[in-house]
């Protein structure tokens, strides 16, 4: 039973690991008041290019570099018709994905089946020993150690730090944060960026670690999923890592169940589950926020420009 | 130093310039990966061509394409012109497809053929119906955004109707193959000489002809148009708000839920897993690209239609994968924000702009 | 006299076809108050925020000591020690006090050394604010106080205030002002943007008055030697009309009549308490206040936009509980909205879609009711441009294209022929010019013979030309309701508008 327990604990977390630096990188970009509907386009770039840096060089560092580095790329596209442009944010990143896809299938077309660098799950040394705790947590991948730090890291610098301040006053009211001497576009660009970077290591991690190789639509809406926890999370990293563990253990007890044949709750019900949950937990943030102020940052998905 | 300035005087002909340019822009992008892959752009540009125009009979391939197309950009832009986002067009037909071949295939599989299609018609627009209809009362209640409670049942709805063909609607005597039994010949909308062309798609023109007069002729259109435009205007005119929100999603929910029904009835003639392909989403690019404008959506659906027949050409002509179409497509749409911005502003590209200090 | 810090030649600024700034030569000296005067829309707010790096100018030079300079942010402009205290505060809401002022000191003062320098600008000229609150807990006055900090803490030379006084209440006013008296004695540069007699008469020393874009006139004065005539003739550039022609209408029935009515205003603006008014068929009954003071949330309730939480109502005769009136108005009252650009119109529809906006029922036709008929449409519109003397093309135009004046003249026209019992004006002039705001006098005064008319507003002038009966309202209470035509009872408007009962 303990080891059921442990089992499928692990499994969570091995499994929550792309949503929650998806949506850390969301919170990132969100907060400088920038929506990115982009987050699966950007996963599946990232999932490519790490895989096919993997393939190509054999080098895990080089891979995982270039994954991240795709998503940002690909981000920057987002930052220029949104930032520069102007046009629409939500129709920007309907079309982020919609290009993201696109590249990614085509471009990895070649590469299916073939095999890459895979990073396995490595264990910390005298914490993975501690009982149950250690198994769970520190028999992880390095993509999840990464996370652990990444994560309080992303709080710290947007909540203690002056570039958070100023990160989020652009994101909060961008016309006072400008009128404060503050770089309101190119703010918002190096957020799309970061936001980029995260997701596109969540993608990577998803073909280097999760499910090594690279198949097209891999990421199986965990970039939707990710833009539906930043709402979860108040906009708040440290929270992230709830919503993420939330789809991570309803995938793990879908895989628990198939692989004990327990058929408790149908597999189509269980797969359904983490949109239903996510769209219930969307309901619920709403019905609360409708009174108390909303966390949400208030210029989010308003574009910003001085006449001049 | 990028200079943006809104223009005094707008551009006129808006929207055939900003389209034009997104076409240009989609071409331009297909050229560099062309070349960059080592094919001359104008072989593929006249392998695509030749596959859309060559005959009649590719020509008439681009017009199956296009007739979901033309369904699901009337949808998206039925809600679009309120500010409503149904990305959930997907879902939305793919219960509008599980509604017309459980209709016809359980409900009345007996009944008479000029009955029949109506009745399942009918079974695939209240089931796209419904299916937008969560959203649009979690919106119009609860305020939940509904970009993404649309986009999340997308996934429900195809993991729905996987369970239903890979289970209980299964085919006994499909050797196995994941779909329904076929659609009773009662339920099979007619096809025109010889071509895969339904009665679809002559249905789905009447539907854009249709949802134009409402829009923009109908005391009802003039106050979504005027809720899509000024929310603060139409609650100071007392419009009911929460009442349209439900009544356009229903609307863009039933345009979505009779995609699914023609390609269900007009193409596979049962349930398989060659539904949910995307025309949902793909009908986003249609309606924006048409302005969200009814008459004009028939237009970018061909135009959108052409572009797959043509990356299917790619592929078996000069061995290029078919999702170029998809990286197009998303050229084709930033293409569009590019033109969108160009007619609204005027863009001054200059070195730095003088500073003496 | 000491040389000017800061010398403008020929400043010009243009928004699409309107010149905001034409030619504009000013001085600005240390030590001196300079007051731009003007009125809404006269281009003082635009040639400060040029200054203040917020706007480029389109043509002419800005020297600073001799200097010629030039901001393409209001980043750079503060760092030549140029701050402007904006209409609209440029503070973070969400964020406190010290957030707000560390994000504008750059990197200059550390997290802890920010409430050093708040304690000690506090002190200095008794700016005492809490900078653990957040902005949005703190009062209009508060906010400014942060503005004003913001500015002194980097050093600022040259302090602009965009209308200052508005949102503030009378015990504020003189803390400003005492303010600005501290540091022009430390030789400061202070530029009043204002359309305030009084306070130019008080403070300033030097004074520009500004008309459509150019600057009229420009002195190195005692301007507190003027006299209020000699300055209001310069501002409007002839005599203000403070009398209008007023016929004598029989004042009839009671069309509303508010009993106790109290609530809350929408989006949790300030609420109002206990409200007890009737408005006669014939009369102009107006309610007057500071902006903040609950007259948004008890004009929605009229109106219907909004529910009362408390109290009754009565309307033409039918007595409803206030909750309920939400459901009965709508179709019996005109309403022109304060916000003539979001609620009154819609920019991006043409001038006959905008004229059916509140009629719909007029044009409605075939397929009981459902079609519009859109060549009515087409001719009504047309009928009120000419009626009105509205500048427009045609009535395709989009109301997006109109001017302030002419767009209001659209929304009043449209209200007008409703031919409701009552008629509601909410700010109905605000930012016009005078001859828009004659017109829409004289509308108001027309309408008043067929009609009961409900004015809110907070400009003085207005009320007193055209009232019957004053309803002057404080902190969401009706504090008196004065005749209009009892000239004891009206000098004491103003002081009730800031709270003093006398």
């Amino acid at each position: 039973m303990i080891e059921d327990l442990t089992f499928i604990a692990q499994i969570s977390i091995k499994s929550s690991v792309a949503v929650l630096l998806a949506t850390v990188g969301g919170i990132i970009n969100e907060r400088s008041g920038v929506l990115n509907l982009g987050i699966e386009g950007m996963m599946l770039v990232g999932a490519l290019a790490g895989f096919a840096a993997g393939h190509f060089t054999g080098s895990p560092l080089l891979a995982v570099a270039a994954g991240a580095l795709a998503g940002g790329m690909l981000s920057l596209v987002h930052a220029f018709f949104t930032i520069g442009l102007r046009s629409n944010q939500v129709l920007s990143g309907l079309a982020l994905t919609i290009l993201g896809t696109g590249l990614a299938n085509f471009l990895g077309r070649p590469l299916i089946g073939q095999t890459g660098v895979r990073i396995r799950q490595l264990p910390v040394p005298y914490l993975a020993d501690i009982p149950v705790i250690g198994d769970i947590l520190f028999n992880q991948s390095p993509f999840a150690y990464a996370a652990y730090l990444l994560v309080p890291l992303a709080w710290f610098v947007l909540f203690q730090t002056r570039t958070g301040l100023i990160l989020r006053a652009v994101g909060e009211d961008a016309r006072s944060a400008d009128v404060a001497g503050v770089n309101v576009p190119l703010t918002r660009t190096l957020s799309v960026f970061v936001g980029g970077l995260f997701a596109g290591l969540a993608g990577t991690y998803l073909s280097l670690s999760y499910t090594p190789g690279w198949k097209e639509t891999m990421t199986g809406g965990q970039g939707w999923i990710a833009i539906a926890m930043i709402i979860f999370c108040f906009w708040n990293p440290l929270l992230a890592f709830f919503g993420a563990l939330l789809f991570g253990g309803l995938t793990a007890l879908q895989f628990f169940f198939q692989a004990t044949s327990m058929d408790l709750i149908p597999s189509y019900v269980l797969k359904m589950l983490p949109y239903l949950l996510t769209i219930g937990v969307l309901v619920m943030v709403s019905a609360s926020s409708k009174r108390r102020k909303s966390a949400s940052p208030a210029d989010l998905g308003v574009p910003f420009y001085r006449e001049l | 130093m990028i200079r943006i300035e809104k223009r005094i005087q707008p551009l006129r002909y808006q929207g055939i310039f900003a389209a034009t340019s997104a076409v240009v822009i989609a071409f331009v992008v297909g050229c560099a990966i062309f070349a960059g892959l080592g094919v001359n752009p104008l072989t593929a540009y006249a392998a695509m061509g030749k596959g859309v125009f060559s005959s009649a009979d590719a020509f008439s391939e681009v017009l199956v394409k296009a007739t979901p197309l033309i369904f699901t950009g009337l949808a998206v832009a039925t809600a679009a012109v309120m500010m409503l986002w149904n990305i959930g067009a997907e879902g939305q037909l793919v219960w509008g497809g599980i509604c017309a071949a459980g209709a016809a295939l359980f409900l009345f599989p007996q009944t008479q053929p000029w009955l029949l299609i109506p009745l399942v018609l009918t079974a695939s627009a209240l089931g796209g119906m419904v299916w937008a209809l969560i959203p649009a009362l979690l919106k119009a209640k609860l305020r939940v955004n509904e970009i993404l409670t649309t986009l999340l049942l997308n996934y429900v709805a195809i993991i729905y109707m996987e369970h239903l063909f890979y289970g209980p609607w299964r085919d006994p005597a499909g050797f196995g193959f994941p779909g329904t039994a076929q659609i009773p010949e009662a339920a099979q909308l007619l096809r025109f000489a010889g071509t895969r062309i339904s009665l679809g798609f002559p249905l789905a023109l009447l539907c854009a002809v249709m949802l134009y007069y409402l829009l923009y002729k109908s005391v009802w259109g003039y106050q979504v148009r005027v809720i899509g435009k000024e929310l603060r205007a139409a609650r100071y005119a007392g419009f009911n708000v929460t009442g349209k929100i439900l009544a356009v999603m229903a609307l863009s929910g039933a345009f979505a839920g009779m995609a699914g029904m023609v390609e269900v009835c007009g193409i596979h003639y049962r349930l398989q897993t060659g539904l949910a392909v995307g025309y949902g989403y793909d009908g986003i690019i249609v309606a924006w690209l048409a302005g969200l404008n009814p008459l004009v959506v028939p237009f970018t659906a061909i135009l959108l239609g052409a572009l797959f027949v043509g990356g299917e050409q790619l592929q078996s002509v000069l061995g290029l994968p078919s999702t170029i179409s998809l990286i197009l497509e998303g050229a084709l749409l930033f293409g569009l924000f590019t033109g969108q911005t160009l007619v609204r502003y005027t863009v001054t590209i200059s070195g730095r702009s003088k500073e003496v200090s | 006299m000491a040389d000017p810090v800061i010398s403008l030649s020929k400043v010009t600024k243009r928004f699409g076809p309107v010149w905001a700034n034409r030619e504009v030569d000013l001085d600005l000296f240390p030590g001196r108050v300079h007051a731009l005067l003007g009125e809404n829309g006269a281009g003082k707010s635009t040639l400060m925020s040029i200054l203040a790096g917020r706007y480029s100018a389109d043509g002419g030079t800005m020297m600073m000591h001799g200097r010629e300079v030039s901001f393409n942010s209001p980043a750079k402009a503060l760092d030549h020690g140029i701050g402007m205290v904006y209409q609209r505060f440029m503070l973070i809401e969400s964020m406190t006090v010290s957030e707000n002022l560390a994000l504008s000191a750059g990197k200059a003062h550390g997290r802890t050394g920010i409430d050093q320098v708040i304690h000690q600008t506090a002190e200095r000229y008794g700016l005492g604010v809490d900078p653990e609150k957040r902005v949005f807990e703190l009062s209009m006055g508060e906010r400014q106080r942060v503005e004003i900090i913001k500015l002194l803490m980097l050093d600022a030379e040259v302090l602009i205030f965009d209308e200052p006084t508005s949102v503030l209440t009378p015990p504020e006013v003189d803390a400003l002002f005492e303010v600005i008296d501290q540091l022009r004695a430390e030789g400061k540069t202070i530029v009043l943007i204002t359309h305030k007699l009084e306070e130019v008469l008080k403070l300033a020393d030097d004074i520009s008055i500004m008309r459509k874009g150019r600057l009229v006139f420009s002195e190195r004065i005692d301007a507190r030697q003027m006299s209020r005539q000699q300055l209001a003739r310069l501002m409007v550039g002839r005599d203000v009309v403070l009398r209008v022609d007023k016929k004598e209408v029989a004042v009839g029935e009671t069309i509303l009549a508010l009993q106790g009515v109290s609530g809350d205003s929408p989006l949790g603006g300030p609420s109002y308490t206990d409200v007890t008014l009737e408005i006669k068929q014939g009369e102009i009954f107006s309610i007057i206040g500071v902006a903040g003071n609950g007259q948004v949330g008890l004009v929605s309730a009229i109106t219907g936009l909004s529910q009362a939480r408390s109290g009754t109502i009565t309307f033409d005769g039918a007595t409803y509980n206030a909750r309920e009136w939400r459901m009965a108005s709508r179709e019996k009252i005109a309403y022109v909205p304060e916000d003539r650009y979001h609620s009154g119109s819609i920019g991006a529809m043409s001038i006959a879609d905008n004229f059916a906006l509140t009629r719909l029922a007029a044009y409605r036709s075939g397929m009981a009711g459902m079609v519009l008929d859109r060549e009515k449409m087409a001719a009504d519109g047309t009928r009120a441009i000419r009626d009105h003397n509205i500048k427009v093309e045609s009535s395709e135009d989009s109301a997006g294209s109109l001017s302030g004046g002419n767009l209001q003249k659209v929304i009043l026209a449209r209200e007008l022929t409703r031919n409701a019992k009552l008629f509601v004006a909410e700010q109905p002039t605000q930012g016009l010019d005078i001859s828009a705001t004659e017109e829409i006098w004289r509308a108001l005064l027309e309408c008043r013979e067929k009609a009961a008319v409900l004015l809110v507003t907070g400009d003085l002038k207005e009320v007193l030309s055209l009232s019957d009966r004053i309803g002057v309202i404080f902190n969401g209470r009706i504090l008196e309701i004065i005749d209009a035509h009892d000239s004891d009872q009206v000098d004491r408007v103003g002081l009730l508008m800031a709270g003093v009962r006398t």
